[in-house]
């Protein structure tokens, strides 16, 4: 009986990174997506369970001419989300934080360029014992 | 927690991963704090993820170019039944897919139904089948003339297989299916310019060089532990060569409102390409994707 435990421990650890994963998708396609009309969004899935503290960026190639809408959804067990939106020299050009958050940036380059999204999970303040993930997912969407 | 708990848990948490269906709305964990949060979050810190633009994105750029459409530079749907490998599956699948985007955004019914099976197949084979399957098929046959319906199932139908990889350990397949996407993107690109050469088309051209370096820099993650990846990474490597001496805006940005829309701008020209480049590029891009399609 101690070893069936043990091996149904470890299958039970084991597992769990698909389902929190599947729950991430679920999530994004749930609760994110429906905000990106009438955008058609990109069609690579970037979301991922983050902790209070942890932070994560991705790199974007937005081309001239078109019009993005740029997302950042995430569960709100995590709070608020601070994310900031950069040029290839680290120039802020857009952020979102506690003081004034939105979950998404609509805009168009006037030249094709790689800009940067960086987001952060705030740290948990409250200090309990339990670690609390949630999912944050990242959309772009683009009209034709 | 008591033997027969974590019996109960282990069978729920099995249960929900090998269905890997449509999962509740339960969308958080809360996960009992251990002595490794520490160091998980450590090795957590610092997420990146490299987005590559999406195969449809670069058809639209394309049309609106001045593109004609051209079937016969399309992966032939009769090759199919020719992929065994997981990886060649892989590729071709993101080649499929691309050649399903140009075909639906240049508004060819027939085509995109042919290309829409040749994916569904290749899905299937790997074992994606959740999502991307008979009911997929079906909308997509049901809209087949609605171009905006057809096209957002198929962008929905890619992040869902691009999800689904990702959430089952199998990054390395979707990192497959992305080069074989951009690869097909690109070789598209310089086939319609061989016929129809405009500074647009060059320009859409020679923008690849940005999301080629974020591709080379997301194969590169699993290189190390894939020989097909590899493989892949040396290609998209061979091709960033010829892209080095291509001039490409950075830096520098400016952010106004122009009619109420927020403008991203720069100082810096549009990227170009001389005719050597061009030349270059689509011969290199014509020997890789032959590798991968045949």
């Amino acid at each position: 009986m101690k070893h069936i435990t043990t091996i149904l421990a470890v299958l039970f650890l084991l597992a769990l990174p698909a389902v929190s994963n599947a729950q991430c998708r679920s999530f994004a396609k749930n609760k994110c997506m429906p905000s990106m009309a009438p955008y058609k969004f990109n069609e690579t899935f970037n979301a991922a369970q983050l902790a209070p503290g942890e932070e994560a960026q991705v790199d974007l190639t937005f081309y001239s001419g078109q019009e993005y809408r740029l997302m950042v959804c995430a569960h709100p067990i995590l709070g608020t989300v601070n994310w900031q939106l950069q040029d290839a020299s680290g120039k802020s050009l857009f952020e979102s934080n506690a003081d004034a958050p939105k979950d998404h940036f609509d805009f168009k380059v006037a030249t094709t360029q790689k800009l940067t999204v960086h987001f952060a999970v705030p740290a948990d303040k409250a200090g309990n014992n339990m670690l609390k993930v949630g999912c944050v997912g990242i959309l772009v969407g683009y009209k034709e | 927690m008591r033997p027969n708990s974590i019996i109960y848990a282990t069978i729920a948490t099995l249960t929900l991963a090998a269905c890997g269906g449509e999962q509740p709305q339960q969308d958080t964990l809360t996960l009992p704090a251990v002595d490794s949060t520490a160091t998980l979050r450590a090795e957590h810190t610092k997420n990146i993820f490299h987005n590559i633009p999406s195969p449809m994105e670069t058809a639209g750029l394309l049309k609106k170019a001045g593109a004609e459409y051209d079937k016969n530079i399309l992966n032939d749907v009769k090759n199919v039944d020719n992929y065994t490998a997981a990886s060649r599956q892989a590729l071709n699948l993101g080649i499929y897919g691309a050649d399903l985007s140009y075909a639906s955004v240049f508004n060819n019914t027939q085509e995109s139904m042919l290309y829409t099976s040749c994916a569904q197949k290749l899905a299937k084979k790997l074992d994606v089948t959740n999502a991307f399957n008979e009911e997929v098929v079906g909308r997509l046959e049901k809209n087949r003339n609605n171009r905006d319906s057809l096209l957002s199932i198929i962008s929905e139908t890619y992040w869902h297989v691009d999800a689904y990889l990702k959430e089952n350990q199998r990054d390395n397949i979707s990192a497959l299916m992305i080069a074989g996407g951009w690869m097909e993107g690109l070789y598209i690109a310089c086939q319609v310019t061989k016929v129809h050469d405009t500074p647009e088309l060059r320009q859409r051209i020679a923008e690849q060089r940005l999301p080629l370096t974020d591709l080379i820099e997301l194969v590169e993650t699993y290189s190390p532990d894939d020989a097909a990846v590899a493989s892949v990474l040396k290609d998209l490597k061979q091709l960033d060569s010829l892209f080095a001496d291509v001039t490409v805006p950075t830096g520098n940005s400016t952010v106004t409102e122009e009619n109420g829309v927020t403008t991203i701008g720069g100082t810096a020209p549009q990227a170009a390409l001389t005719d050597a480049q061009l030349k270059s590029i689509t011969e290199a891009v014509a020997t890789i994707r032959a590798s991968y399609i045949n």
